[in-house]
């Protein structure tokens, strides 16, 4: 990996995970009806790996310095419940059948941009310690954007939007993860001092956005000894993973 | 053998500490739904926060054995909850679902203070001079464990009393694993991390399955990610600092 610029690489995991979006609108084209159930469980998956990887970013951060880990960590909490608070997409209903509303369209692209900025932030925070951390993350997203592009896809057939048209504007509100992958990337070696908090940060935003935004998204879509089982697997699944490539002991 | 009484008599002090974890609820008298959620959610947050230390702890002895015990554990309760399906198990006044939940998550918390007895052993085996510090330690940290048990089954109609004595109760199996791990340190040793992880796949397990679902049923998603991941900071600070 080290032979390969790692800004390079950074842009390539967020782009690949932002791309993967697409593949969501796939089982929808020629005005194809397909079975949704794969959606829980892409959310269910991805919501343990993100638990895994905050897990790791956390215990990275934590030898160097506890308290400015949890300051960032608090400060992931309180900003990415700001962003939804302030965005009204806590409040959304997020159960199939319920998205009928008139503003659903536009809050859940609001809620996908959104969330996909603090998830590329965390892309570049996890690259800058560690590339393959980063890269498992990149991942996680990606099977997380192909099960969010379905929902969302399933919701704008329904308001006459093609296949086609939804796969582009699902990877449209994926842009920002590949860019702030990289500006957090470039940003964390300067940040110095911060780097522990900046971790914490990351972590936390991850937990936070698994706890509000996936994990119940699948427990509506998925019995909750399935919703359990994905969970811990793929989180048991990252902390191994990065035993086995991960660069060594922070 | 004088330090073996030492060991039994200091896991014994830190099981009646886990009984400390049931004063707070002595203050919480009704139960509505969202208070059950509410205390679904701490004890979601103080379960994933107690596993974050026990993993942290495995992978200090080999990570692969860790998550293989993780796996073991989640086999463990998958298992334990086909077994229990169907039967008619009453816990005090409670019966049917509530009743099952509650021998689950006691299971769960029992069994992982096995694992967490053979770490107090093999830590005291590392030097006696540690001994009360150790001992200090693993007092305090068990007080939110005490939290967490109490927590669900106060909501659901426990005397504070009986929460603090099946609180001391899912603690008694320290004490009884400290003092054999501590006098063969050597032979325990090996078995740690597959103990941690699997008392750690276990409670995460436990805390997707049971505790989340009904924490999300009536509450907001953000009330519970806000409680779970406050709870969750403050027990990973909590054992950093103890």
């Amino acid at each position: 990996m080290t032979s390969t610029q790692p800004v390079l690489l950074v842009l390539l995991f967020g782009s690949v995970a932002a791309a993967a979006t697409a593949l969501g609108a796939l089982p929808f084209a020629g005005g194809r009806r397909p079975n949704l159930t794969g959606i829980g469980a892409a959310y269910a998956l991805a919501g343990g790996a993100m638990l895994g990887v905050g897990y790791l970013l956390m215990t990275h951060g934590l030898v160097r310095a506890t308290l400015s880990v949890m300051l960032g960590a608090g400060a992931g909490v309180v900003y990415t419940r700001w962003i939804q608070h302030y965005a009204g997409v806590d409040t959304l209903d997020m159960r199939p059948g319920r998205e009928d509303g008139a503003d659903f369209g536009y809050k859940i692209i609001l809620q996908n941009t959104l969330h996909s900025a603090a998830e590329g932030v965390a892309i570049g925070v996890a690259m800058a310690y560690e590339l393959a951390l980063g890269g498992y993350l990149a991942l996680a997203l990606a099977v997380h954007n192909v099960g969010e592009a379905m929902a969302l896809t399933d919701v704008l057939r329904r308001r006459g939007m093609t296949a086609g048209e939804s796969a582009g504007l699902a990877v449209v509100t994926k842009v920002a993860q590949p860019l702030l992958a990289i500006v957090a990337f470039a940003l964390a070696p300067a940040l110095g001092g911060l780097a522990p908090a900046l971790l914490g940060f990351a972590a936390a935003a991850l937990v936070f956005l698994a706890l509000t935004e996936l994990v119940p998204a699948s427990y509506q879509r998925l019995d909750a000894r399935r919703v359990a089982l994905l969970v811990s697997t793929a989180a048991g699944a990252v902390v191994f993973l990065h035993s086995l490539v991960g660069e060594g002991e922070a | 053998m004088t330090a073996a009484l030492l060991v039994l008599l200091a896991g014994l002090l830190t099981a009646l500490a886990t009984g400390l974890g049931a004063v707070p609820f002595a203050w919480i008298r009704e139960t509505s739904p969202r208070i059950l959620a509410l205390t679904n959610a701490i004890a979601a947050g103080l379960m994933l926060g107690a596993s974050f230390g026990l993993i942290a702890e495995g992978t200090r002895y080999g990570t692969a054995q860790t998550i293989l015990g993780g796996g073991v554990g989640v086999a463990f309760i998958v298992l334990g909850e086909r077994a229990l399906a169907g039967r008619e198990i009453p816990f005090g006044e409670l019966r049917g679902a509530g009743a099952r939940k509650i021998l689950l998550i006691l299971a769960v918390m029992t069994l992982h203070s096995f694992a967490e007895g053979v770490a107090v052993g093999v830590a005291f085996g590392g030097g006696e001079k540690l001994a009360t510090l150790i001992t200090l330690a693993i007092a305090v940290h068990n007080v939110p464990e005490g939290l967490a048990i109490s927590a669900v089954l106060r909501p659901r109609g426990s005397s504070v009393l009986a929460c603090a004595g099946w609180s001391v109760f899912s603690s008694l199996p320290q004490p009884l694993m400290a003092v054999p791990a501590f006098l063969f340190v050597e032979s325990f040793r090996p078995v740690l991390p597959y103990g941690l992880g699997f008392a750690a796949g276990a409670m995460v397990f436990m805390v997707f399955l049971e505790l989340l679902p009904d924490a999300y049923e009536n509450a907001s998603r953000t009330t519970v990610g806000v409680w779970v991941s406050v709870t969750l900071a403050a027990m990973i600070l909590f054992q950093r600092f103890l």
